[in-house]
């Protein structure tokens, strides 16, 4: 009735321009959507329909269990950040308070202040109260970062209610409760929704504070695809996703159809076919039998396969709980804290030095590790840590330099990545320590120099290489040199063995001048629960058999010298993966540098913030 | 009336009490981190000192957050124009039928992950990726697309439009009609009475968006990385870098800490157009 001429003359301009705006929100909705059929794997060339990615996904209990936790987290907020959330923008809507600049404020900050204060300030709030990190950190984290979200989108409905509707309620003998439920909250109803669906939203995407306040068991699915990530954009990933937008749709559909008021029996497809597919991952995948010994281990994404895993736990009649983490510091920040229950974790080297200086670490019992003498001498005794006191050697890798040969040629040194032939097409680690130490080695200097001199003067060889540069890129470098958006790239050998495997035209060199060597050892936390069945893990992954399935499985270059002939040539003649001895000569670890660590950042600033 | 102050303080409190305890406290515990020093080995010595304050004032880092701040502008001003034509047609002119799910379908993309969305976004924008295909296809040369601030720009409000389209759309769909009429039967051309009326009366609509597409955008690091190419910093990216490459957590609480402030006072400056949306 209210609609006549002026609201409802169509505006075909309008329409169409919030049809194109539409299509910006969905393209890359439906690229990953129709991707996650595509049987060709890391390109974007179509190579043929295949449902092959969706099947791998039942047999992948990770992400299942992922899933599973993201799920329940993400229930968990809504549910209480919506009734925070609502009740709080009723008072506000019912009752003007004195100090109301406040607690706007309180209410604002929470959604500025960006994810990883957050994240390393909650850290250490529960470590002030001895709150031990877990499922309900998670839980209080989510609800910590958006309950802000819910009150302002509750408020921002509210704003336009109209009070006189509650007064006449009231005026006509109904309840405060009677107001609320008959009148208020089906005004309101809108606003409430699109509040728990934006939390929900959040939740369901969060990594970077999860990643910081989960503990044993908590590993949610953005954490899980950001371990897969790393190595592209896998498939996988796109069909899982697509089944959580194929599950929220449908169930939005169902209120949607209620909503219109049709009879119930319409909704009921769409909402078996809903809970079905959310409800498939707490059915698939086993779990753990409560009671049951158990081990928490700590590691890196793409260290241990689910087989390996499973091997140790029929042997040892035990569950594993395998929780993953993408960076050291993420790993440091939690355990510096002591306030984790984890058994293993699998730092670089220099992190060893920090966690033993701060005496974060348990002394081994060389007598409960057996097969230690399975390692290469040459992985032990380092200086981070001397006669192994602490930590047994897992994965070790270089930083060299991967490059197209066909664009290219053949490239010996770090010289290649200053040369203004290919300009545009040349790819740095976004690593102070990698980028500066490699721009010392090329002159001749150790990846540990810290003279300032010497420091300005790399400085300056990076600042005049910037216009050389395409991108800097710590985490899917080798994605991009796949793509051929770059034709060489700095970056860890593993993540490129990988892809040269599919692309013969890539090789990998270590630069005449010598490159950076890692090692990635297992360690005991001083806090581990289960110190015994810590040790006893430990050296099932030095067994020959076992080290092997893990390096064939992981194609990162093994320490275990009793592995080495059980591996399959392609991997163990693989120059990339096992360098030459004389090239190993030329490796340098990287050391925890103390103080000058921060002088390297500022540079490193400065040379990403040149022009 | 003292009974609907009691109402209304039992129904602030449980979401008060969460916010003292699950972000005020660990913000103080921040701050004190703040006025300590980093140890050689990455952790924090306690002290009382404002010196992580007078660093954080060096020319460089000030460039970084003018950068950041100029990067939050814009993102709003972009959000603004494309999502406010998007609400006023899904509140005035979209069928009423479809209006809900319109709405829905604005969010839906949000329960895919960001980080996989920017990555389907770098499959797109790459030199031989998808749109560079098309392109091909039509006899155009590839663009360079990615890894520039075109490509932040993108990313950004990618990111943030939804959070502008939803406050626009609710404070553009209880738009009481009668005043559009009203103003067209007083022979208001449509440019002017969306100028005089439906601007003004949505106004609190667009303060709640651009401060919720404003504000997130300060702290913006994901987009500079993944499509930017990480070959700017801006303020998110310099303090994510604190807390994870130089294990300076002292500093990167002071930053932090500075941002927060920054918030603070522009929330003061824009304290009048805010409680007009609430009021």
């Amino acid at each position: 009735m209210a609609d006549s001429r002026a609201t409802l003359r169509s505006s075909p301009g309008l329409a169409l321009f919030s049809a194109l705006v539409y299509l910006f929100l969905y393209a890359p909705i439906l690229v990953l959507v129709v991707f996650s059929f595509n049987a060709g794997r890391l390109t974007a060339e179509w190579q043929g329909f295949t449902f092959a990615w969706y099947a791998k996904l039942l047999h992948n209990p990770q992400i299942l269990s992922a899933l599973r936790n993201s799920l329940v987290v993400a229930t968990a907020s809504t549910v209480a950040c919506t009734i925070l959330g609502t009740a709080a923008a009723l008072a506000f809507h019912k009752h003007r308070f004195r100090k109301q600049a406040a607690m706007d404020a309180l209410i604002t900050v929470p959604i500025v202040v960006p994810e990883i204060v957050l994240a390393s300030s909650l850290v250490l709030l529960f470590a002030a109260i001895g709150l031990r990190l877990g499922f309900f950190t998670v839980i209080l984290a989510h609800i910590a970062f958006s309950v802000s979200y819910a009150v302002v989108v509750v408020r921002s409905r509210l704003a336009g209610f109209d009070r006189s509707l509650e007064e006449a309620a009231a005026d006509l003998g109904a309840g405060p409760w009677a107001t609320f439920w008959k009148v208020t909250l089906p005004g309101i109803a809108p606003g409430v929704l699109a509040g728990a669906l934006l939390v929900f939203a959040l939740s369901i995407d969060d990594y970077v504070i999860t990643s910081f306040v989960a503990g044993v068991g908590a590993t949610t699915l953005p954490i899980q695809i950001y371990s897969m990530v790393r190595t592209g954009i896998s498939p996988e990933i796109n069909a899982v996703s697509t089944i959580l937008l194929a599950a929220t749709s449908l169930l939005l559909f169902a209120a949607y159809r209620l909503e219109q008021g049709r009879s119930a029996r319409t909704a009921v497809i769409p909402i078996v076919l809903s809970l079905g597919l959310l409800g498939a991952p707490f059915f698939l995948g086993g779990r753990a039998a409560s009671g049951d010994k158990v081990l928490n281990v700590y590691i890196w994404s793409n260290y241990i396969s689910p087989e390996t895993v499973k091997k140790f736990e029929q042997r040892y009649g035990v569950h594993v709980n395998v929780d993953l983490y993408d960076t050291n510091e993420a790993m440091l920040a939690k355990v510096a804290t002591g306030n984790v229950a984890y058994d293993i974790l699998c730092p670089s080297n220099y992190p060893v030095e920090s966690l033993r200086h701060q005496n974060l670490l348990l002394p081994l019992d060389h007598t409960a590790l057996p097969h230690l003498t399975n390692i290469d001498p040459r992985f032990l005794d380092q200086a981070y840590d001397p006669g192994n006191r602490y930590s047994v050697p897992y994965f070790w890798g270089t930083g060299g330099i991967a490059y197209d040969k066909t664009k290219v040629g053949t490239v010996d040194s770090w010289a290649a990545l200053w040369d203004a032939r290919w300009k545009g097409r040349i790819l740095m680690l976004d690593d102070p320590r990698e980028a500066i130490g490699a721009t010392f080695k090329w002159k001749g200097l150790s990846y540990n120099t810290v003279d300032e001199a010497k420091l300005f003067e790399a400085r300056r060889l990076l600042m005049e290489q910037k216009k050389l540069v395409k991108t800097y890129n710590a985490s899917n470098f080798e994605d991009v040199l796949l793509s051929r958006d770059v034709w060489l790239a700095q970056g860890w050998n593993g993540q490129f063995a990988k892809v040269m495997a599919d692309d013969h035209e890539l090789t990998y060199v270590i630069p005449k001048e010598g490159a950076s060597m890692f090692v990635d050892s297992l360690v005991i936390p001083a806090s581990a629960p289960h110190p015994e069945l810590a040790h006893a893990f430990i050296d099932f992954t030095l067994e020959p058999e076992i080290a092997a399935e893990i390096c064939r499985t992981m194609q990162y270059s093994t320490p275990n010298r009793a592995a080495l002939p059980l591996l399959p040539a392609a991997i163990r003649d693989n120059p990339a993966i096992f360098p030459p001895d004389d090239v190993v000569g030329r490796l340098e670890l990287i050391h925890d540098i103390g103080e000058s660590t921060v002088l390297y950042d500022r540079l490193w600033t400065e040379v990403k913030t040149s022009e | 009336m003292k009974g609907a102050r009691r109402q209304a303080i039992l129904l602030l409190l449980p979401c008060l009490l969460a916010l003292l305890v699950l972000f005020l406290l660990p913000q103080v515990l921040m701050f004190a981190t703040s006025l300590g020093r980093r140890s050689a080995y990455g952790g924090v010595i306690r002290d009382v000192s404002l010196l992580n304050y007078v660093r954080a004032l060096d020319p460089i880092y000030l460039r970084i957050l003018a950068r950041s701040v100029g990067l939050a502008f814009f993102t709003t001003l972009f959000c603004l124009l494309m999502a406010y034509p998007v609400s006023y047609w899904l509140g005035v002119k979209a069928p009423e039928k479809w209006r809900n799910a319109l709405l829905v379908l604005v969010i839906l993309p949000f329960w895919t992950s960001f980080l996989v969305r920017m990555y389907a976004w770098v499959f797109m924008l790459r030199t031989e990726g998808l749109l560079n295909l098309f392109l091909g296809e039509l006899g155009i040369a590839p663009l360079n697309m990615l890894y520039n601030d075109f490509a932040v720009m993108l990313g950004q409000v990618y990111g943030e439009l939804p959070f502008m389209i939803l406050p626009l759309y609710a404070s553009i769909e209880k738009l009481d009609r009668s005043l559009l009429e009203a103003a067209a039967d007083l022979g208001a051309s449509p440019l002017r009475s969306l100028w005089r009326v439906t601007i003004p009366l949505t106004a609190p609509g667009i303060v709640a968006g651009s401060v919720l597409v404003f504000i997130p955008s300060l702290g913006a690091y994901l987009a500079p990385d993944l499509l930017g190419g990480a070959r700017t910093v801006y303020i998110g990216n310099l303090i994510q870098s604190q807390f994870a490459v130089a294990r300076d957590m002292p500093f990167g609480s002071a930053l932090s800490f500075l941002l927060s402030l920054t918030v603070l006072v522009l929330l003061y400056v824009f304290r009048r157009p805010l409680r007009a949306s609430q009021a």
